[in-house]
């Protein structure tokens, strides 16, 4: 488990290095998968919804705001609308004018919200979205879950029924606009979704608040649970089909998500955890501390066997003074020297002699 | 010689102008009251205009069935909760309005005023180094 901490503390640290670079590289991939996802879904009008078209748009919204990937994710489905038929167009743009006016103009952040919703529906993990949020925001995101919920349930049926939905004239778009807002607004798999993510949510974040051990892991148990179960209940009552399947799955790995969240957003240490009591005059206080889990980063200890040692650059002219001033030291060692010498001279003419 | 501090200050104030400043200083130019009554004026036509957007939705979802049994009393009753509903849905964005634009406003001018302190301080400084 250390190493988790390990690494977490690494990430961490390289985040706050490249805080930019990285805040953009997310930003150009959640425009990517969101054009993307919008051409795969209603991608009807073929200039708009090939790969370079994705990619540019992609590529502009990086260099600005996130506001501005919801705006253009918005033109672009507009624009696959158009393709599709007037009436098509004119419900989709009075959807989402319903939802900015009542919702996106108080709290123009949590649109990116929206854009996540039908990301995560292409990965089959919708309920890692509500899950998250509950995990780290307040519940004022539940709007906005079920904004993109029914976005992508908008997206969804006229994915199936364009074909059908391409009426020509004034009767032709005037029964088609009745038709289409009925099956999307009276889609029972949709509201089954948006319940089960908001009892869910409210779930998971009440749990997650509580001073209890482990609030967050019983948060995200309890969270995926009543996920779980709703759609179950909602599926044998209403009669809607769910995959049991993909809902294990796409339960699960909310679950693996909510849990790397809880590592980066609540790393605590609850065998340490302190309980408190005590007073002042107009209140008793009982607090609960529990210390933050932080690992201490190992450190890197480097021995040199060979190291590469520095020359010794001597300043000539004092040694020269210091040699000049012991002055007798040099007579004698010189004395020694020559001694040695001749004594050296002399056997090795003694062994030529002989 | 470059001064640490004076240096730290001058970021400081250069970074809120360039990020929230750029808002809080057009929020501020205005009283509490006029900032969020405009606001909520505002408000209140945002909301009548997407009112009548779900109203025409649901009309035109639901007009088959409606057309089947339309009667006078019918008619008078969702005209009723047409207006009930409308009135209500405009009262609780009012006061949702009311509640963000007043803290939005009150957040702004406790930047603004932190921000006019440090240019105070700077100015100072500069006073002090010119003596």
């Amino acid at each position: 488990m250390d190493g988790v901490f390990v690494i977490k503390g690494k990430l961490q640290e390289i985040y706050a290095q490249r805080s930019l670079v990285i805040d953009k590289a997310v930003q150009f991939v959640l425009a990517l998968l969101t054009f993307y996802t919008i051409n795969q879904n209603v991608g009807f009008m073929k200039a708009a919804a090939s790969p370079a078209a994705t990619l540019a748009l992609a590529v502009i919204c990086t260099f600005f705001p996130p506001i501005m990937t919801v705006l253009a994710a918005t033109a672009v489905v507009l624009v696959h609308m158009y393709a599709v038929s007037i009436g098509t167009l004119a419900v989709t743009a009075v959807v989402f004018l319903v939802m900015y006016i009542f919702y996106f103009r108080l709290t123009p952040k949590m649109a990116v919200v929206v854009l996540l919703m039908p990301i995560a529906f292409a990965f089959k993990i919708p309920f890692a979205v509500p899950l998250a949020y509950a995990l780290i925001s307040a519940p004022v995101c539940m709007v906005a879950v079920a904004c993109g919920t029914i976005t992508y349930f908008m997206m969804e049926y006229v994915k199936k029924a364009a074909p059908g939905l391409s009426g020509s004239g004034l009767s032709g778009i005037m029964s088609e606009i009745p038709a289409y807002l009925k099956q999307v607004f009276q889609n029972k798999e949709m509201w089954i979704t948006i319940v089960a993510f908001v009892i869910a949510f409210l779930v998971a974040y009440t749990l997650r608040r509580q001073s209890m051990n482990h609030a967050w892991k019983i948060a995200i148990a309890a969270g995926t649970i009543a996920y779980v179960s709703v759609n179950i209940a909602g599926d044998m009552a209403l009669g809607v089909h769910t995959s049991y399947g993909m809902l294990g799955a796409g339960s699960a790995a909310a679950v693996v998500i909510g849990f790397v969240l809880e590592l980066f957003f609540f790393a605590v240490d609850y065998t340490k955890s302190e309980s408190l009591q005590y007073e002042d005059d107009e209140y008793y206080y009982y607090v609960k501390a529990v210390p933050k889990l932080s690992v201490a980063k190992p450190e890197k200890t480097v021995k040199r066997i060979n190291g590469h040692r520095e020359t010794e650059i001597m300043d000539t002219e004092s040694v020269r003074n210091r040699r000049a001033a012991r002055g007798d030291g040099r007579v004698e060692k010189d004395a020694r020297l020559s001694g040695k010498r001749s004594h050296s001279e002399s056997a090795r003419h003694s062994s030529r002699t002989r | 010689m470059i001064d640490e501090q004076k240096v730290k200050l001058m970021t400081k104030l250069a970074l809120y102008e360039h990020t929230q400043g750029k808002e809080d200083f057009k929020v501020s130019e205005y009283y509490r009251k006029d900032y969020a009554g405009m606001h909520i004026f505002s408000s209140i036509l945002w909301v009548t205009a997407g009112y009548v957007c779900v109203a025409v939705m649901i009309v035109l979802a639901g007009l088959d069935a409606l057309m089947d049994s339309m009667s006078n009393s019918l008619m008078i009753m969702f005209l009723m909760i047409f207006v009930v509903g409308y009135l209500g849905t405009v009262v609780i964005y009012a006061v949702i309005s009311s509640y963000i634009y007043n803290q939005k406003h009150k957040d702004a001018r406790m930047r603004v005023k932190k921000y006019n302190h440090d240019l105070t301080r700077l100015l100072k400084w500069y006073e002090r180094e010119k003596k």
